[in-house]
């Protein structure tokens, strides 16, 4: 049993946009201010943002098209396997959410891909920035930890459980 | 001789000057706001003069004078402040004001727009201000905006010409209280 192709397919695509996501914001934020940072930021912000949408509506496609049942394993598993996806779920919005905010606070708004000027929830303010950028640097230290803990789990699961567990995320098996 | 002049027409005529109102960053603000990366940002200056000679009914006469402490500007974050004060933009070093100057005004809708120029960075070019002038009691509250183009005034030097990621147009906004003189 294997989740859809739909879910599947924002899964990786989330994955992809995380590499990103991680690569761009940690060259930009070793660059001093120029039109290079103010690129790789602009891009990081848009892509941040399109993670916030995909987010929302696989949270919305998981309603409508169920995850398959995960294969037997001990209940404690089960139950940190549960917790660990509600966590990245958490982090695919806060994340976002929090680089949103402190783009505003530091009155640097933030345009998805330049189409459209997303609304200032606060308005620029020195400590607010400094709040949401160490709340942002400490969710992306929670990404790291879960996202690290979910592929441990899953490797264990494909590989020394041999329980085909890594199939369900993987296209051509049966639903 | 002028400054003689000046004072004997206030003796002799104290309601000509009654026209003439003045305004700083005490009594108003004076923003800006551009485009980076695709999205509005604003900014301000902390510190301004304006003195306005201006009867409505004898709009000929008048003038606007503004300037402008460019090294107050303040976009509300340190870094982008510092490239906005160095040469590559508003170069503090050598020109510390802006200015303007319109002796020139006409009905533009419910307002008035004065034509007059801007000078930036030591380069002059014609830009119409519009605004409104509402008395409120004892001051004349003026409000308007004005758009200008950064680079016609070598805002942004090297890369920073560049509008990829920084917007040419630049609107600016105020909203003062005008005192009147003496």
């Amino acid at each position: 049993m294997r989740y859809g192709y739909v879910a599947q397919t924002l899964h990786w695509v989330v994955v992809a946009l995380l590499i990103v996501q991680v690569t761009i914001g940690k060259i930009a934020g070793n660059l001093p201010l120029g039109l290079e940072k103010l690129a790789l930021l602009a891009r990081h912000k848009s892509f941040g943002i399109t993670i916030l949408g995909i987010a929302a509506i696989r949270l919305a496609w998981r309603r409508i098209d169920r995850p398959p049942p995960p294969p037997p394993m001990p209940r404690w598993q089960h139950a940190a396997a549960n917790l660990n996806h509600w966590g990245l779920y958490a982090l695919l919005f806060a994340m976002p959410l929090s680089g949103w905010l402190m783009s505003s606070a530091s009155n640097y708004p933030v345009s998805w891909f330049g189409i459209v000027q997303l609304p200032d929830f606060v308005g620029p303010d020195r400590e607010l920035k400094e709040f949401f950028r160490e709340l942002h640097h400490l969710f992306g230290w929670f990404l790291y930890a879960l996202v690290g803990l979910h592929l441990a789990a899953a490797l264990k699961h494909q590989f020394i459980d041999r329980d085909g567990l890594l199939f369900r995320m993987l296209p051509g098996g049966p639903r | 001789m002028i400054f003689r002049a000046v004072l004997l027409a206030l003796l002799v005529c104290p309601a000509a000057t009654a026209d003439v109102r003045q305004a700083d960053q005490s009594s108003g603000t004076l923003d800006f706001s551009a485009m980076q990366a695709g999205a509005k940002f604003t900014g301000s200056f902390r510190r301004f003069q304006v003195r306005l000679d201006f009867d409505p009914a004898n709009p000929a006469k008048g003038s606007l004078d503004v300037t402008v402490e460019t090294p107050s500007i303040d976009t509300q974050d340190a870094e982008r402040d510092e490239i906005l004060k160095s040469p590559d933009f508003f170069w503090i070093e050598k020109h510390k004001q802006a200015e303007f100057h319109a002796t020139h005004f006409e009905r533009a809708g419910a307002g008035w727009r004065a034509s007059g120029e801007l000078t930036i960075r030591g380069v002059g070019k014609p830009v119409p201000v519009q605004f409104t002038l509402a008395p409120a009691g004892a001051v004349a509250v003026m409000k308007g905006s004005a758009s200008l183009k950064r680079l016609a005034f070598g805002l942004g030097q090297g890369d920073w010409a560049s509008t990829e990621w920084i917007g040419d147009d630049v609107e600016v906004r105020f909203e003062l209280k005008l005192a009147p003189i003496g």
